[in-house]
């Protein structure tokens, strides 16, 4: 299944906010999405996933998402939002139970995404005593459970300390290599972009526009081992970026 | 590292401190500690003691004569009435007639009010039609309209239980809409993300994120319930705390009038344990 | 209690200075009258104080008068024995004989009577009562009657009413609702069954279709005395004198009362002037030619020179007492003095 955005433009009154924007995420591929901080981002990505209806083009699905799929477009929150009120466990059964997958099935899924994520033995702790890291675990590993064709993921490490993101990084590229997700990954970290991206969007500030569109050969998981490369690669990026992000950055905005 | 080794690391830095501070006397001293007080110590016997005492010296001027009698009985006349009404079985009559009222008044307006609340939170159009109502309507005190709740409910239990119900509807529909309007929109955007139902949104998304200021509603409606006790027991009630209360004041009857507002408070207290334990269960996962 | 120190103590202070001045030689004036403070209720039969007033019998007795008003006679009481007032005049209650318990108050007087001869106290039914057999006083048993609070006279008088009907008193269904307004609402709207009454409210809820006269108090309950006068127990000690001065005051406002508006001896002028004088206090929101009427239907005759009725005030407080209204150890010489006026 591929997910296509095909000339989309949207705006918020009279903000413009994304204009005239076409990509796609094809199957087994992470797309990297950055851009300055304001440039729509956020915006671009509840419209891939259906939150909101785009003033011009659309958001398209080719091809029909694997049978198994409970929910085919699933976000990771940059939040986390998990229910404080429900244990790790509770909090991934709280997306079966609605597309009724009974009690052993349930716990079956719940028992391999936990594995996954490294979070077996956790499954009865309450968010409230979870780390940061963790709590993204825990989203990502509901994310997984409903076996989505894409993951919507919205900035999901930038509330993160730079240690738990280098470890969580690692996970997903582990992750990767086992599930082979697809997934549209929005980030305002260049470094982020380089080690999980096969390709990376770079979009113009406000209103975003596609100004580049960088694809990287190297596998996931032999990125460390060309620093070089890499890192040519996201010096180019920031090149390209800096300029933008200075403006963007000093726009008077009434919206964090 | 073993203990021994921490030790002695710990000695050993504290020996090179007061080492410091013999050999550069007058140059080296402590920095001032700064960082006291403004915290909370739990001090379980405080309240209780302080009660004691109050009673005691309380009980000591009516003996005396400090505190005239007409204007404050002593606790021993009050703890008087109090035992006349449990040797004569006074009390379980009182106490279950309002007990009766104020449950039944409590629970319907507090159901009635988390769904007119939750209905004013979740549809935009009752918000705009029924908001205004609740706002004109919650600072009306219930004891101006008792004659009107007399004539539409009767002087039987209906206009008492009204009364309550009443005091109790408005504050749980504040409290229950403010809390739905306080719930995390992420939390509803990721439910909607997951393809819950909205019904499933409603029931494991909002209601569990509103409960905590439904409850602590609860605990400001179940105070006002008990005080709109007296006023629904103002008109035609035999029995119940409040038509002892009433009785005690019309009939100068002052150490009742104590022991009838002691039972009050006590109705309080159990009241606010009740939710404080009603809360630990519900809202475990706050600690 | 604080208030009353602050007051001995102000007094005191004013007693020095004007001692100062006098010394000093720059006032001679002869002693200020004595000022009292007298409560009273908008109702026709706290009239005699207000004539007594006006008439000047109070400043022939030396008395420089203030009215405070009530809406109630359970805190008229209440502040004579916080010695807010001096003297009231109220239907003996349960708070009263309290408070008198409390060595705070004392009777000293009877006013308001019930004579068989003039209209008295009536006895009500709610129409849908009346229409369903409650055509007597004596059919009451089962039935709900209004009072105001438990210990009130309306209280008393269902009481007396099931005793001289032969019926028991726990038959009657006493219903408390605390003000006179919402008694007669919950009459007319048949939500209570009966009530007794002053005549004029009587007579204007007779008027209606939803309320019915059935009897009148007098037949139940011998010469009954509805209200005393009373005063703080301070005074009937320490300040006797003036006592007697507010009773012989008091008495010459009562004889003109009964002359001008319940006798009717008295010429249509000087019941005017007198009428006058009261609607200063009573109806005093309604236009004279509408309160006049009123003022004079709500006449019920006081007792002359403030007598008292011992034998009525006795049945009260043994009737008090034996409902528990009243502390068991309340004596008469408790609740009255019986030394200033007549008794009988
Ligand atoms: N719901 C909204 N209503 C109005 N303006 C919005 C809304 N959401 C975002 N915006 C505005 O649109 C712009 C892009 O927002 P967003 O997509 O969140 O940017 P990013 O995620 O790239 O930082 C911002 O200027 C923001 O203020
Ligand atoms: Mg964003």
């Amino acid at each position: 299944m591929e997910l296509i955005l095909d000339h989309v433009s949207h705006s918020y009154g009279d903000v413009e906010v994304l204009s005239d924007i076409s990509l796609s995420v094809g199957s087994g591929e992470i797309v990297c999405i950055v851009g300055p901080s304001g440039c729509g981002k956020s915006t671009l990505l509840r419209i891939l996933g259906g939150l909101e209806k785009p003033d011009h083009g659309a958001a398209l699905i080719a091809g029909e998402p694997p049978s198994d799929s409970l929910n085919p477009l699933t976000y990771v929150f940059q939040d986390f939002a998990l229910l404080p009120w429900r244990t790790v466990e509770g909090n991934i059964s709280l997306v079966l139970e609605d597309h009724s997958v009974r009690k052993d099935k349930a716990r079956a899924i719940i028992t391999d995404v936990l594995a996954r994520t490294k979070l077996s033995e956790f499954a009865n702790a309450w968010p409230r005593q979870l780390s940061g890291g963790m709590k993204q675990r825990v989203a990502i590993a509901r994310a997984l459970s409903v076996n989505p064709a894409v993951m919507l993921m919205d900035e999901p490490l930038s509330a993160l300390d730079s240690q738990t993101r280098e470890l969580l990084m690692d996970d997903l590229i582990e992750l990767w290599g086992q599930v082979g997700f697809s997934a549209c990954y929005i980030t305002h970290n260049l470094a982020e972009a380089v080690r999980l991206g096969h390709r990376i969007v770079m979009l113009s500030r406000r209103p975003g526009k596609i100004r580049e569109i960088v694809d990287i050969d190297i596998p996931l998981s032999e990125r460390i081992n060309h620093p070089a490369e890499t890192s040519a690669i996201q010096r180019r990026l920031w090149e390209a970026m800096r300029d933008e992000a200075r403006a963007a950055d000093r726009e008077l905005s009434d919206v964090a | 590292m073993s203990l021994d080794a921490t030790n002695e690391i710990e000695t050993r830095t504290r020996r090179n401190t007061s080492d410091l501070q013999q050999s550069r006397k007058g140059l080296v001293k402590p920095v001032p500690f700064r960082g006291g007080g403004f915290v909370h110590t739990r001090h379980r016997l405080i309240a209780p003691l302080l009660f004691v005492v109050l009673v005691i010296l309380w009980e000591v001027g009516s003996q005396t004569g400090f505190i005239s009698n007409i204007a404050l009985p002593a606790p021993s006349e009050a703890a008087g009435a109090m035992s006349d009404l449990f040797e004569t079985g006074m009390i379980w009559k009182h106490l279950s007639a309002s007990l009766y009222r104020l449950v039944i008044g409590w629970s319907l307006g507090s159901l009635i009010g988390v769904f007119v609340g939750l209905a004013i939170a979740l549809f935009s159009l009752v918000r705009a039609g029924v908001s205004p109502f609740i706002s004109a309507l919650f600072p009306i005190p219930k004891i101006a309209l008792l004659p009107l709740f007399i004539i539409w409910f009767g002087i039987g239990e209906g206009s008492k239980v009204a009364t309550i119900l009443f005091g109790v509807f408005f504050p749980t529909v504040i409290a229950t809409y403010g809390g739905v309007d306080n719930v995390d929109r992420n939390l509803i955007r990721m439910g909607q993300s997951f393809g819950l139902s909205w019904m499933s949104i409603v029931r494991k998304i909002i209601i569990p994120g509103a409960l905590p200021a439904i409850l602590s509603g609860f605990r400001i409606s179940a105070s006002i319930a008990i005080i709109l006790l007296v006023a629904a027991e103002m008109i035609g009630a035999e029995y119940g705390i409040g038509a002892y209360i009433l009785m005690a004041g019309a009939l100068f009857a002052t150490d009742q009038l104590i022991a009838g507002v002691a039972m009050l408070s006590v109705l309080g207290l159990t009241v606010g344990w009740l939710i404080s334990r009603a809360e630990r269960l519900l809202l475990s996962w706050r600690a | 209690m604080i208030k009353t120190t602050r007051r001995t103590a102000l007094s005191m202070f004013a007693a020095t200075a004007i001692g100062l001045v006098t010394a000093a030689g720059l006032s001679t004036a002869a002693q200020a009258a004595d000022a009292i403070k007298i409560g009273i209720l908008s109702l026709t039969s706290h009239s005699p104080s207000i004539i007594a007033e006006g008439k000047g019998y109070f400043t022939e007795q030396d008395l420089d008068v203030e009215f405070v008003s009530f809406q109630a006679a359970q805190p008229m009481a209440i502040a004579i024995a916080s010695g807010d007032i001096d003297f009231g005049m109220t239907a003996i209650s349960g708070g009263l004989i309290s408070l008198a318990e409390k060595g705070a108050v004392r009777i000293i007087g009877g006013a308001l009577q019930e004579t068989p001869e003039i209209s008295g106290q009536k006895i009500l039914a709610s129409k849908a009562a009346y229409d369903a057999g409650l055509t007597s006083p004596d059919k009451l048993a089962g039935h709900t009657f209004g009072v105001t609070t438990p210990g009130s006279s309306f209280h008393y008088m269902a009481h007396k009413i099931a005793d001289k009907s032969g019926f028991d008193r726990s038959e009657l269904k006493i219903t408390p609702m605390q003000k006179v307004p919402a008694v007669i609402a919950a009459l007319k709207s048949g939500q209570i069954d009966a009530w007794s009454i002053v005549p004029n409210i009587a007579g204007a809820l007779t008027k209606g279709p939803e309320v019915v006269e059935i009897g009148k108090v007098s037949d139940y309950i011998d010469n009954y005395q509805v209200t005393t006068v009373f005063t703080s127990t301070k005074n009937v000690t320490e300040n006797r004198d003036l006592v007697t001065r507010f009773l012989a005051g008091l008495s010459k406002g009562i004889a003109d009362y009964n002359a001008a508006l319940v006798d009717k001896t008295m010429s249509a002028d000087e019941v005017a002037e007198i009428t006058g004088m009261v609607h200063k206090y009573v109806y005093a929101d309604q236009p004279i030619e509408k309160a006049g009427p009123r003022i004079a239907a709500g006449a019920m005759r006081i007792n002359e020179g403030a007598k008292l009725n011992i034998a009525s005030v006795e049945d009260q407080l043994a009737w008090f007492q034996s409902e528990k209204l009243a502390p068991e150890g309340v004596t008469m010489a408790d609740l009255v003095d019986t030394s200033f006026v007549e008794s009988y």
